[in-house]
């Protein structure tokens, strides 16, 4: 399927009427706006908590509110879908998109990485103990990674497509 | 002075036509998302300590809580700055739809929320049942507050004081 029917086909579905109705896409934006909210208010708060502030919470039991942070990705992903199916242009041509998506998988690399090597250590990490270098690093780059998502969702209305450095668009 | 006559001093002002009309990044589009920052900054760890109150992470002693709250001042002060240059680039935009001022208010009650949950929750270490009212309380206004500002966009009514007239 070539770009330009997989977004007519997308611009067809009733998922993409629906967000065309009045209430549907400010509705779907506040949430993706709190779910955002959910997930720098837990999986940051946990970063910050890697990188040294607050060190006498012992770091398992700040842990637990991380399911709290997946269910705001999950909304936005969720929302984020709805947005992009009723608009794919306006996405898939849009610098400001790729770079948001390039955060995303970096952030989500970090995750891996910290879930593969730091997590068993971390787990040990009472009141008052420092987590190991390597999980610090990973704690920041995940807020730097994060806040990079947040400016390039912010910045995709200052490069609606056409624009011509979008490397999607040479193909279609 | 009337509003028009208000708000286009402001809208003329050095400030207001730089946010406007720069084509730079580093105007209106890096305030907005230093708005966004601030914003996950502020209301994140008000949502992980209400989270606390309400039973979550039990084992995260309160009072230490406490500590996220230079994070959260930070988030606030780059929100007041953000926002005020946010209203000076539009002011006709904000201030004559009427969603703004509730913005506002539920923000004000958020905030004062959150300062009587630092005082009666987090430093006396105890959770009443009245503690987790307001944090779950506090969960929805800040829900509210997001959700109007995102609104905002989408309901004004004049974008600038010309066509007021």
């Amino acid at each position: 399927m070539n770009p330009t029917a997989f977004e007519l086909w997308l611009k067809s579905t009733w998922l993409a009427d629906l967000m065309h109705t009045a209430w549907a896409w400010p509705t779907a934006e506040s949430l993706h706006f709190f779910g955002l909210c959910l997930l720098m208010g837990t999986v940051g708060v946990f970063d910050l908590r890697l990188i040294g502030l607050a060190k006498q919470i012992p770091l398992p039991a700040l842990h637990r509110l991380i399911p709290f942070g997946i269910g705001g990705f999950i909304i936005n992903i969720l929302t984020g879908i709805s947005f992009f199916t009723a608009e794919p242009d306006q996405y898939l041509y849009n610098p400001s998109f790729h770079t948001k998506m390039l955060f995303m998988t970096l952030a989500g690399i970090n995750v891996l990485l910290f879930y593969t090597t730091m997590f068993k250590k971390v787990q040990n990490c009472g009141p008052g103990d420092q987590a190991p270098m390597p999980a610090r690093i990973m704690g920041a780059a995940s807020l730097v990674f994060w806040i990079g998502v947040i400016s390039g969702g912010r910045l995709l209305t200052f490069f609606r497509p056409p624009i011509i450095s979008c490397p999607w668009c040479w193909f279609s | 002075m009337d509003w028009y006559s208000f708000f286009s001093w402001i809208e003329n002002s050095a400030l207001g036509v730089w946010m406007r009309e720069s084509p730079s990044l580093w105007a209106f589009p890096f305030i907005l998302i230093l708005h966004t920052i601030g914003m996950a900054f502020l209301v994140g760890p008000n949502i992980a300590i209400d989270l606390r109150i309400l039973g979550v992470a039990p084992r995260v002693p309160a009072s230490l809580m406490e500590r996220f709250f230079v994070v959260m001042k930070l988030g606030f002060v780059i929100n007041v700055v953000s926002g005020l240059m946010l209203l000076v680039a539009y002011p006709t935009k904000a201030l004559t739809n009427p969603l703004f001022y509730i913005k506002l208010l539920l923000i004000a009650i958020a905030l004062t929320q959150t300062m009587w949950i630092r005082k009666n929750v987090l430093s006396a270490d105890s959770f009443p049942f009245k503690g987790k009212v307001v944090a779950a309380a506090s969960l929805v206004i800040w829900a509210a507050a997001v959700g109007a500002g995102r609104f905002l966009a989408y309901t004004y009514k004049y974008l600038l004081a010309g066509e007021l007239l």
